[in-house]
Order: C-alpha cells, then structure tokens, then sequence
C-alpha cells in the first residue's frame, strides 16, 4: 500500500482509456446541465462551439472514473478536498477518446497526524493529444500506520 | 435577455434546491467515482465518514443544474465556461440531504476577440443545517448585448 511518506513529489502517472458516446454525452447533459450546446445537435452547430460538447462537469466526471480505475488502486487514498485552476481548454466531442497525465506537485503535512494532503496537476488529453482539461487535485493520503512496513 | 452588460460586482443569486437520494447517489458514484464511501452503505460505515456519502462530482453536478436553471429563470445569455479557480469539498453530502445554492459575482471583463464577457463568481451550496458543503470560486461567459440593442437602450 503507498501511503503518504511514500509519495514522491515530481512522480508521474498516465492512466485511462475513456471512449466519449453521444448517448452520454446527452443523458449527462440532460441530468446536470441541460444547456443547448450539450443536449441539441442543431443548436450545437449554430453555437460558438459549432457542434455537440460535452457538459465540462461531465469531463471532470470522466476524469474522476479515470482516476478510480486506473491511479488509485493500491493507494491509501481518502478522497479529495478539493481542486484548484481547473480548465476546461478545448471542447469533448462525441467519438473523442481520453486519457490521464499526472505529477505530484507538492505534499502538504497539515495538522492531522493520520492524513496529509498531496497536490496533483492532472492533464486530460483527447486522441490527437491535445489537451482538453486540466485541474490540481487535493488528494487524502493516509499516513503509514506506525509498525507496519 | 441578460446580457454580459448586466451583471454588477455584488450581485447574489438564489439557486433552488434539491434534495439528493442514496439512489441517486449510488448511481452517480457507480458511473463515475466508484470508490466504497460512494457506492457501498456498509463499507461506508466503517470509512472515515462514517456513513454513505455522495461524490464531490456529483455535488458540483447538483450546482450546475442548479445554475442552468437560474440562468433560464434569469433569461441569462450563458455560453459555457472556461473553467475554476478552486473547488472545496468543505463538509459530506449525505442521502437525503436538502442542498440549496447562492452566488456573488465577483468581478466583470470582456474578452477582447470575441463578442462575450467573463463573470467571475463565488458559488456556495448548503445542507439543510445551513453548512456549506461546497465553495467555489469559477468562471462563466455570457454574450455581450448586440450593438443595435445598446443603442436603443
């Protein structure tokens, strides 16, 4: 298990494989932010994005699925508290395929003597390796459990 | 139709409610942040919150529908966003929590290359109790009012 002590600052991880659907593009979009250029073909194409988009909450959200199946296995991981300078950078589209780069910026001991708090800049790119999000995750890390190695 | 040009440093939104079921939050987490505290009630009992707790993500989903319907009330000429500048998971969202929403915009500019303007805000969600679960501080674009619009106002 990779506790806190054990990450290192300036390490990095790619990770994930998450193929973008219209139909999920739409049913996201229809959940959480029903907005014209996430739901509506024709309205898309007349919008400044000139085509149906993902929802950016919907790209975090894939991000996170990203992070679960293919980073934090193996990390004594609790959550996150947060994120900062999140940007969502180029449009998601429908066929688009992404994937995760990550580097531990910095740790943060904190005052908890069982957690501390690891910064990550994250990088999710599409298909052609254009970046389309980026954000700096505040990950829980729990503290290796005195006695155990 | 609220354009770019009306809206004054200071200015507080109301957002409406919602109250988040543990259908609803299993469903989210299973999608996309399937991690035990989300999506199983046992295994949560024994983590650190103690309980079944709903995905920040899907929280901030919670916001932004939230949003997308005051900009509708609003008649807001919304047009995406190019991101945030932090995001606080301050305190869990539990099942059956009732979650409401306020804004205060923060600061105005207009892009310089295409017809829109930016508006910095500060999002806050509460729980019934009036904890803040969520702060965040993020960005949107509206349209600029047409110029034959200005000069008739």
């Amino acid at each position: 298990m990779k506790y806190f002590e054990d990450v290192q600052v300036g390490e990095t991880m790619r990770f994930g494989r998450y193929e973008v659907t219209r139909e999920e593009i739409l049913e996201y979009a229809r959940q959480f932010d029903p907005q014209p250029f996430h739901l509506d073909e024709e309205a898309a194409r007349q919008s400044l994005y000139g085509g149906l988009i993902a929802s950016g909450w919907h790209t975090g959200a894939m991000f996170i699925r990203m992070v679960c199946d293919g980073m934090i296995a193996g990390n004594a991981t609790v959550g996150a508290k947060g994120f900062d300078d999140l940007r969502w950078i180029k449009p998601v589209r429908p066929g688009d395929v992404l994937s995760v780069e990550s580097e531990v910026r910095e740790k943060i001991e904190g005052r908890r003597p069982d957690f501390g708090t690891v910064k990550i800049e994250s990088r999710i790119s599409n298909q052609r390796g254009e970046v389309v999000m980026s954000l700096v995750s505040l990950v829980l890390y729990r503290r290796r459990p005195s006695g155990s190695a | 139709m609220k354009h770019w040009e009306d809206f004054e440093i200071g200015e507080t939104t109301e957002l409406g409610s919602h109250r988040i079921t543990e259908a609803e939050i299993l469903a989210f987490a299973r999608k996309y942040d399937p991690q035990p505290f989300h999506t199983d009630p046992v295994a949560a009992r024994a983590s650190l919150y103690g309980g079944l707790i709903a995905s920040g993500w899907h929280t901030c989903a919670l916001m932004m529908r939230l949003s997308v319907e005051a900009n509708r009330r609003e008649q807001a000429a919304a047009t995406g966003s190019p991101g945030l500048d932090s995001c606080r998971w301050l305190k869990p969202v539990r099942p059956d929590d009732v979650l409401t929403g306020r804004t205060e915009v923060l600061e105005t500019w207009p892009s310089r290359s295409k017809p829109i303007g930016f508006v910095r805000r500060r999002i806050e969600m509460l729980n019934q109790h009036g904890d803040v679960v969520v702060a965040i501080v993020g960005i949107t674009m509206y349209r600029r009012r047409p110029a034959l619009e200005e000069a008739a106002s």
